[in-house]
């Protein structure tokens, strides 16, 4: 773990002049450029909006706001472990031209979505600021569960950056595990929704302490009991370090494999 | 990394008994479904090849050392591995000193960015710091003859802007040891010139240097000291005119004979 600081440490210009370029490369070339990190959850709310709202008559009141408070943590989420998931991969060329440590790869990618999350809050903000939705202090509160949820993507991110080195079919399976776990994670329904024999079930899912954190703080207004604190941030920490460590077994030798 | 700077008896690069071993799957499981498939049928579908079979020598500082073989002779593995890209199998090896390869030129180049901004995540992969290349921005837009072309992106350079960059940033490092592999093969006659340049000028100012090259004039004309590498091991370890003599000797024969 001390590795893993110190590495990131002492690359931290190169980690974020490549998180930079990812973000550059990813607007580059569009009209509307960055825009798109705030259009794109944007419309995506307004599709969920009108399908949950409309179509299927929910009874959440602001329910834009319920979902997007969310939304935008699990996007987070999924877009940095997809872009994790080919960040040592993609990087093969650069990794067999010149000694570098390869966690900045991984480190990167999910720092250009930390970034992209900073972004994508500002719809949140026009929206609330549109809708009139009562101010809360809570609000301030999201950069705990954001914390947590930064650690733990990290973990995820080393596991599948490394498991893609050697089996190149985990890209897909990625887009198929984060599809599944969207529908396991409260974010389109409330957790009350989950009959109360399934809810052990659905506790066990790490995800859904640092997006129900959001959603309190958020929506609800409310702060989460310190238990759930420190069981996500505790759970974040762990996943890293199993993460990097896993990544740490394979760090010498994925270069054979890329 | 130590800077010593006691030049003359003081030994840069050791290599003792290196060796280097890839796993060279035979069609590899790269997909889950293969890997599956070899874990039911349980046999071994990969080979070991030895790139390097025990390689020594001690190259002191200020040295200029060129490494002549035949294509797969493990040139290429022994630069890679002073360069710290590969942890060899088994052996030691010892570098001292800040090292630059030019191996490949242009590693982490994207073509959609800029020279500038090209330069700037290049040299940081380099080790430069941030504030070291805005410092030479200027010196590599130079060497590279780039003018204004610095702020376009480099899809639209030439292949010939594209080196240039890529060396001038190359040698920007500064480095006590460079390694320099085949790069004098590409660009025009103008660019091998310059390139030449400066590397004379890294000798002058002592510098070690290895250079690894097919090419046996401009190895003759660099180099006093080369290592003939054959198969994995060094054949020949003497003065240049000597070994590039036994290197053309050995090219006329066939891989394996």
């Amino acid at each position: 773990m001390w590795q893993l600081v110190r590495e990131t440490w002492q690359n931290r210009e190169l980690i974020w002049a490549l998180a930079m370029k990812e973000l550059h490369v990813r607007y580059k070339r569009s009209a509307l450029g960055f825009l798109w990190a705030l259009l794109n959850p944007l419309l995506m709310m307004i599709i969920y909006t009108m399908v949950f709202s409309t179509m299927m008559q929910t009874s959440i009141p602001h329910y834009s706001i319920f979902l997007i408070s969310a939304l935008l943590p699990w996007t987070f989420f999924s877009q940095a472990l997809s872009y994790s998931v080919e960040s040592i991969v993609g990087n093969a060329d650069l990794l067999k031209k010149v000694r570098v440590a390869k966690s900045i790869f991984p480190t990167a990618a999910v720092l250009s979505n930390i970034i992209n999350f900073f972004y994508s809050m500002v719809p949140l903000i026009l929206l609330l600021i549109v809708l009139r939705f009562p101010f809360h202090w809570t609000w301030f509160y999201f950069v705990v569960p954001f914390a947590s949820l930064v650690l733990f993507t990290l973990g995820c991110s080393f596991v599948f950056a490394i498991a893609n080195v050697f089996f190149r079919d985990m890209a897909h399976i990625l887009q198929v595990i984060l599809q599944a776990w969207f529908f396991m994670c409260p974010i389109v329904y409330s957790f009350d929704i989950i009959p109360g024999r399934y809810r052990p079930l659905f506790r066990l899912n790490p995800l859904l302490y640092p997006l129900n954190g959001f959603r309190l703080a958020i929506y609800y207004g409310m702060l989460p009991t310190p238990q759930s604190v420190v069981a996500s941030l505790a759970g974040g920490l762990v996943t890293l370090w199993l993460g990097y460590s896993l990544f740490r077994r394979y760090e010498d030798t994925l270069v054979f494999y890329v | 990394m130590s800077d010593r700077s006691d030049s003359g008896s003081h030994v840069r690069i050791v290599f003792e008994d290196v060796v280097q071993r890839f796993r060279v799957i035979r069609e590899r499981p790269d997909t889950l479904r293969e890997a599956f498939a070899h874990l039911f049928r349980n046999r071994t579908s990969y080979y070991n090849f030895e790139a390097l079979k025990g390689v020594s020598f001690s190259i002191g500082d200020g040295e200029v050392v060129g490494i002549v073989g035949r294509n797969g002779s493990g040139k290429s593995t022994i630069l890679k591995i002073m360069a710290g890209v590969y942890r060899p199998t088994a052996g030691t090896v010892k570098v001292s000193g800040k090292v630059a390869a030019l191996i490949e030129l242009g590693a982490g180049f994207h073509a959609e960015l800029t020279g500038r901004e090209n330069t700037l995540i290049n040299g940081l992969l380099l080790g430069l710091s941030k504030r070291e290349i805005r410092e030479r921005e200027r010196q590599i837009t130079d060497f590279a003859e780039l003018g204004d072309f610095i702020d376009s992106p480099i899809k639209q350079y030439s292949s010939g802007m594209y080196m240039r960059l890529a060396f001038a940033i190359a040698t920007e490092v500064d480095p006590d040891i460079l390694l320099i592999d085949e790069i004098l093969a590409v660009g025009d006659a103008a660019f091998q010139q310059k390139c030449m340049a400066r590397i004379d000028d890294f000798r002058r100012r002592g510098k070690t240097i290895i250079f690894v090259s097919h090419d046996a004039v401009s190895v003759r004309k660099i180099c006093q000291r080369v290592l003939l590498i054959d198969e994995g091991r060094v054949v020949l370890d003497g003065p240049s005119d000597q070994v590039v003599a036994r290197y053309e000797e050995l090219s006329q024969q066939p891989i394996g004979a």
